[in-house]
């Protein structure tokens, strides 16, 4: 974290208004001047501008404590930020958070779920939380078989999942909300490489249905296989901001490596 | 979303295998209560009958009234099965004699002392501390469990409002420990006709209240776990609280109401009492002999014995109206003092033990049983107003008088006499206090245990609305 008045000057975050300016539809996720001093003094945020279209996958690199999380729970209202302000389709989050959630679909790091109930249970009760009470049990089996949770576990108490498992019923619940806009933080710390794989594939056809989908991780890979845009955050700073196309050609990892030490030079 | 949210509690609460066995052994505890209670009613009412007759039969053969040793008995109460309170403490039998102080003796407790030590399992005892513990055991977690889960992030991702949220909760995981622990109540009180307690309509009515003021109780430790699960970031953080809280709140704090009460108002001991009386006593004794003596030189013997006797008698009947009226006065001065004392002394215990709703619950179903503290002194005023009666009686048989003695002993060519019918005696029977006085007897600690209820929601709920649900 760094304290706030010491930004390094020349830490400008390279923005690329070429996604924005394809696409001709309005921002779903904006986070505008969004600054988030904790109690204690500590600069979680600072100053972060950026903007996810429908259609467009947001990507934000970072390691722990870089401020990825923080941006998420303003997006969802967890905490209110200090300056600036968060967007769902032009709505204040945290003027109107209700009416903004009804629009958020999130997968969470670690996803638990009850682990009394089983996975159709899990779904139906947070379908329901979400607003869709028409689903099925049938709905609840293709999305389950969607997200490549097998069918014999379906009718299984969590207990006995596995950590992979379990975040696969949590991006199934995401995918029920059928919300326009997606929070993803760490979706994939669980998830085996054929999982992940298969995430990978499950973002696609999410973005091909118009869905603006933020995602937090520290995944450089993952980050350059699926990002339309990715941000690199430091120290709740957004230090780089690419879009695919700007990417193309470029190594990921050694420009991350470079931003980051570079930003930490300036910042010492 | 209120009602999703509380069939989502239902569902998970008695979905698991820690409330199947949880509920099982709390089943089997209550209905053990009800069984033990309503066995122990019948072996009571049993030792009460088999009591009253011996009473009656040890009076068979004897052909005056003045060698009766007449006791009466205190009839067990059918609530006291399930609320034992007091009833197991103070004496059940009082020797009744025309005149004089009446003493409760012969307890449960004096007579079976291993039933002090271990206390008998009755419906109080598993409400105060089984059901109790049983309502922390699920409700220690109930917020920050679902913190640690990863579900209240989730839930919260979406648009409900926090109030409703709470308020399922709440009444969900209320609703889902309460109604289940009531089957096997509602069993219990079927079993009790069926296994011979005699239960009217008041003591249907009691009993009812009862449960209530369990349920109320059950309710202060849910509504209070929630409020500290929703005031801690941590499972473990919350459920060692509640363990001290419930340690203090059932064990310690009644105790040490007590401890205090005693130190802060001292009440003489009925030894020191009696060793009053008995001073007093010798003192009126050798005053009387004083008179006697007097009397003696005044009146010699002379040859009509029977003159003399009824002089004599005449002049007894005066000594002993004097020390009566003495004794009396006393007596009544040293009970009232005492009393007084005792009095304050258990009103203060009770009003710092009221800190805690383990004893507002024990003190209204003690009251609601008609077993509460109050149990020995209507005993002992039913016991006197009989004594009157008895008195009035045995008066009536030209008995309890020296007199009669002397007359007939010195009338020795007399004809045998006739053997007394103990049938004659006036019956003493024990009513409790009406449904109506012990109901209203119990509304304060029912009370009580409605604003315990009332703070811990409130404070639940407020404590949720600013709880961080990352």
């Amino acid at each position: 974290m760094i304290e706030e008045g010491h930004t390094p000057a020349d830490a400008q975050v390279q923005t690329e208004p070429e996604a924005k300016a394809e696409s001709k539809t309005e921002p779903m996720l904006v986070a505008d001047n969004l600054t988030k001093r904790y109690e204690d003094g500590t600069l979680a945020l600072n100053a972060v501008s950026f903007e996810v279209h429908p259609g467009c996958i947001y990507v934000m690199l970072g390691g722990n404590g870089a401020g990825k999380t923080t941006a998420i729970n303003i997006f969802l209202n967890f905490i209110e930020p200090t300056e600036g302000e968060t967007r769902v389709d032009g709505i204040v989050t945290h003027k109107e958070p209700l009416k903004a959630k009804a629009k958020l679909a999130y997968v969470s790091e670690n996803v638990m779920l009850y682990p009394n109930f089983t996975a159709i249970q899990n779904l139906d009760f947070f379908a329901k939380l979400g607003g869709k009470k028409d689903y099925s049990r049938d709905d609840y089996r293709d999305v389950l078989l969607r997200v490549g949770l097998e069918e014999v576990a379906h009718s299984r108490r969590l207990r006995g999942y596995s950590k992979g498992m379990r975040q696969k019923c949590g991006i199934a619940i995401a995918i029920l909300k059928d919300a326009p806009a997606i929070l993803l933080d760490e979706p994939t710390s669980g998830l085996d490489p054929k999982s992940g794989r298969e995430f990978t594939g499950l973002l696609d056809d999410l973005r091909s249905e118009g869905k603006a989908i933020l995602m937090s991780t520290h995944d450089i890979f993952r980050a350059k296989d699926i990002a339309d845009i990715v941000g690199i955050m430091d120290q709740g700073n957004l230090v780089m901001q690419k879009s695919r196309r700007e990417l193309e050609g470029e190594n990921l990892e050694q420009l991350y490596i470079s931003y980051m030490a570079g930003y930490m030079e300036d910042a010492t | 979303m209120f009602k999703l949210i509380l069939e989502k509690e239902l569902r998970e609460i008695i979905g698991t295998t820690k409330f199947a066995i949880t509920f099982g052994v709390c089943a089997i505890l209550i209905l053990l209560a009800f069984y033990v209670g309503a066995r122990n009613y019948q072996v009571s009412r049993a030792d009460y009958e088999a009591s009253v007759q011996e009473n009656l039969r040890q009076m068979e053969g004897l052909t005056d009234w003045n060698q009766i040793d007449h006791r009466i008995f205190l009839k067990p109460q059918p609530l006291a099965s399930l609320v034992s309170g007091v009833s197991n403490d103070i004496g059940r039998t009082i020797e009744v004699e025309m005149r004089g102080e009446l003493r409760d003796q012969g307890s449960r407790f004096n007579e079976d002392p291993i039933f002090a030590v271990f206390r008998f399992l009755d419906l109080e005892f598993v409400f105060t501390i089984v059901l109790s513990l049983f309502a922390i055991l699920f409700g220690y977690d109930a917020i920050n469990g679902e913190k640690e889960r990863g579900t209240l992030r989730l839930s919260f991702a979406n648009s409900i409002p926090r109030d409703q949220y709470i308020l399922g909760k709440l009444v969900g995981s209320f609703l889902a420990l309460v109604v289940p622990l009531l089957v096997p109540i509602l069993i219990g009180c079927l079993l009790l006709p069926i296994l011979g307690v005699p239960m009217g309509s008041g003591e249907w009515m009691r009993l009812g209240m009862i449960i209530l003021a369990g349920i109320l109780y059950f309710g202060v430790f849910l509504t209070l776990s929630v409020f500290v699960s929703a005031m801690t970031e941590r499972s473990s953080s919350s459920f060692l609280m509640l363990l001290v809280v419930w340690i203090f709140a059932v064990l310690i704090v009644p105790r040490v109401s007590v401890l205090i009460a005693a130190r802060t108002v001292d009440v003489p001991s009925i030894d020191r009492v009696d060793f009053e009386k008995s001073r007093y006593s010798r003192q009126l004794f050798s005053e009387r002999m004083s008179a006697f003596r007097s009397w003696a030189q005044d009146n010699p013997i002379g040859d009509d014995h029977r003159a003399f006797g009824e002089k004599m008698n005449e002049f007894n009947k005066g000594q002993d109206d004097i020390y009566d009226e003495k004794m009396n006065l006393l007596t009544e001065q040293l009970n009232e003092q005492r009393e007084n004392k005792s009095g304050v002394q258990q009103r203060l215990a009770l009003s710092i033990a009221r800190i805690s709703p383990a004893a507002s619950f024990s003190l209204a179903a003690a009251d609601l049983a008609s077993t509460s503290l109050g149990l020995r002194a209507t005993y002992l005023e039913a016991a006197k107003a009989y004594q009157v009666q008895y008195s009035r009686f045995m008066k009536s048989k030209n008995a309890g008088d020296n007199r009669v003695v002397i007359s007939h002993r010195m009338g020795a060519d007399e004809e045998e006499p006739e053997p007394i019918a103990p049938a004659e005696l006036p019956v003493f029977d024990y009513n409790a206090p009406a449904t109506s006085e012990t109901i209203s007897a119990a509304l304060p600690d029912l009370g009580l245990l409605v604003l315990f209820n009332i703070i811990f929601f409130f404070g639940a709920f407020v404590a949720f609305l600013r709880y961080d649900v990352r």
